[in-house]
């Protein structure tokens, strides 16, 4: 009786139930295999498990079961790490993206009649479960990534910028590499927005961030470093270089004709430039050597780039 | 004739396991060591028949034990009783003179068997 | 003393019995792996929740960290963490058999976890008559940063753990693994029980 209830409880199941002997013959299947492989017993009863399941990987396969034989322990397939081993239809062909069902697999020694080694291999599916993890994963990277992005220039946030800026600093003070710094301010930011608005003001800055973004190479850290102040880590340049590429901006910039409700908007930039040198024990000390100098691109009449001062140590 | 016997194991369990197992020849005179160093000081100082031996144990292992013997040429018949019973180590410890390699947890029939091949039963 | 402590003949039977659950292990592994591999005297101690990841971090600089769970009869159970160090990954595929390219490094360090804590445990059960079922290995974390923050944020439901650590040192490979397990409150009890069992027989 008990066999008559295992068989009809095994084909309940929604898990795949599968048994081979041990030149990885088929033995014996369950009725959720049967169905999800539309596969019938003749084709499948008393093959080799890669006649009937070619999209197995042989080898990886072979090297599995003989440690579950030779071990005589279980072993596993999560699908993290292969999405599936067998091709089998899932159960949401329509909600979800999946074309072939996610599986968890066990391997399992179990004995047979008369001792015979037999292997069993469960096969859930975990189609639901690989398709809701892959959206987290996919909402959990945005987040993550909206966490570092000022949401109306699109470029880095203060506090992304900063932590770049701190390991990028103890980085070049550690290898001493070269380390340049750009901060650089919209000039007379107050009378655009009461001439344009609010509006004119923030297209004002989307667009200096976007133009600024087309100057940049790889590798530079560019960030809002508060209302109309941006700033730019330059890894690996020194100051000849980063003075370039401020001038470049700042040329680009004064050129660069937004159009807002039908009127042209010209903004200009003052830009402060400096690079590390030995006497800067924190980032900070970075920070404040290129704002001085952007204090200085100001104080001079606005529209220019300034160097921070070398200190000349006595 | 009742023999001089060491036991030496870092668990208190595993050595009453091997004097539970010992035939009454070998246990009227029975010393214990928790270590390979405080084994070697008895076998340096006195006269030992017959030594147990394990091979996992901490400040000087048994294969330092075994060691030691041969360098110090202090020859006594040494009974390894170890967990450890990979194929390498049984023959690490063969080669290094021990009379016998008995696996843990220790079983009697084999232990007398072992003795008795080695003269001691 | 509290109710989790260990008597120094618990500790001891303890001990003994997971030396031979270790010596049976490693041999097993050494012919599957065809390989030796060094055995140290293990570990036994007791843990609280806030200091999990002091404790783990002790010896070993891991990197990346696969949990497995298991559970037998009489109510022992707990968890299995394998806990890798960076410079073993490349080695790893030659050493399982495989071939390179053929496993990720994920995947290398999961199917050694769940070798490594299965041929342990199988064995340890044997020998208090028990027998163990485990839950799929997972892995917590590849990095160490990250493991550091998943255990840090973790209110965790128990206060005290009994923690075994083995270390598995590969000759051959210079590979080195440590397995800890984590024994829950309730459970450190059912262990005891079955302790007192067998130094009840001595």
């Amino acid at each position: 009786m008990l066999d008559a209830l295992s068989k009809n409880i095994s084909d309940q199941l929604n898990t795949g139930i599968l048994i081979l002997d041990h030149d990885f013959n088929i033995l014996m299947w369950n009725r959720f295999l049967k169905v999800h492989a539309n596969k019938s017993d003749k084709d499948v009863i008393g093959n080799s498990i890669f006649k009937v399941f070619p999209e197995l990987p042989r080898k990886w396969f072979e090297r599995k079961l003989s440690s579950v034989i030779q071990l005589k322990n279980q072993s596993f397939c999560s699908w993290e790490q292969r999405h599936h081993l067998f091709e089998l239809s899932h159960s949401r062909p329509i909600t979800t993206d999946s074309d072939f069902m996610a599986q968890n697999c066990t391997f399992m020694p179990i004995e047979g009649e008369n001792g015979a080694e037999r292997i069993c291999i469960l096969i859930e599916d975990v189609t639901d479960v690989c398709h809701y993890q892959t959206q987290l994963t996919k909402v959990l990277q945005e987040l993550a990534l909206a966490n570092r992005i000022d949401g109306l220039t699109q470029t880095f946030n203060r506090k992304h910028w900063e932590e770049c800026l701190a390991s990028e600093f103890s980085r070049a003070v550690r290898y001493k590499q070269d380390l340049a710094l750009i901060m650089l301010d919209l000039d007379e930011f107050k009378v655009l927005n009461d001439t344009y608005g609010h509006q004119g003001g923030d297209i004002a800055l989307i667009e200096t961030a976007k133009s600024i973004n087309e100057l940049l190479r790889m590798g530079d850290l560019f960030g809002r470093y508060g209302g109309e102040e941006f700033a730019i880590i330059l890894p690996n340049t020194d100051l000849a270089g980063a003075e370039e590429v401020a001038e470049r901006i700042r040329i680009d910039i004064a050129n660069n004709i937004i159009e807002f409700q039908e009127q042209n908007i010209t903004v200009t930039v003052s830009i402060g430039v400096a690079v590390v040198n030995e006497q800067d024990l924190r980032y900070e000390d970075l920070i404040s050597h290129a704002d001085i100098a952007l204090y200085q691109a100001k104080k001079l009449g606005r529209n220019r780039v300034c160097i921070a001062k070398k200190k000349v140590v006595a | 004739m009742s023999a001089n016997v060491l036991i030496c194991d870092d668990s208190n369990l595993a050595r009453k396991q091997v004097f539970r197992s010992l035939p009454e020849n070998l246990s009227t005179n029975v010393q214990l060591a928790t270590n390979g160093e405080e084994a070697l000081e008895i076998l340096r100082s006195q006269n030992v028949d017959i030594l147990f031996l394990d091979l996992t144990m901490p400040v000087i292992d048994g294969l330092g034990v075994l060691q030691a013997l041969k360098d110090e040429n202090i020859d006594l018949p040494v009974f390894v009783i170890s967990a450890d019973v990979q194929p390498e180590m049984q023959t690490r410890v063969l080669n290094l003179g021990a009379k016998a390699f008995l696996r843990k947890p220790i079983q009697l029939d084999i232990l007398n068997e072992q003795l008795r091949t080695h003269g001691f039963l | 003393m509290n109710a989790f402590d260990l008597t120094e003949d618990q500790q001891d039977c303890l001990q003994e019995l997971i030396n031979v659950a270790m010596g049976q292990a490693s041999d097993q592994l050494a012919r599957y792996l065809d390989t030796f591999v060094y055995l140290k005297v293990p570990s036994i101690e007791q843990v609280r929740a806030e200091h999990l990841f002091d404790s783990l971090n002790e010896d070993l600089a891991a990197t990346a960290i696969v949990s497995q769970g298991f559970f037998g009869y009489e109510g022992i159970r707990g968890e299995a963490l394998l806990m890798y160090e960076p410079q073993d990954s490349h080695r790893l595929a030659d050493l399982l058999g495989y071939e390179a390219g053929e496993l990720t490094f994920d995947e290398q360090i999961i199917d050694l976890s769940s070798i490594l804590t299965t041929t342990f445990l199988n064995v340890f059960a044997n020998q208090i008559d028990n027998q163990m079922s485990y839950s799929a290995p997972r892995l917590l974390s590849g990095s160490l940063g990250s493991v550091n923050k998943h255990l840090q944020q973790q209110a965790f439901n128990w206060d005290l753990a009994l923690k075994v650590r083995i270390s598995y040192q590969v000759t051959d490979y210079s590979f080195n693994c440590d397995m800890v397990l984590l024994i829950p409150e309730e459970a450190i009890i059912n262990i005891k029980t079955v302790i007192d069992r067998i130094l009840a027989e001595f």
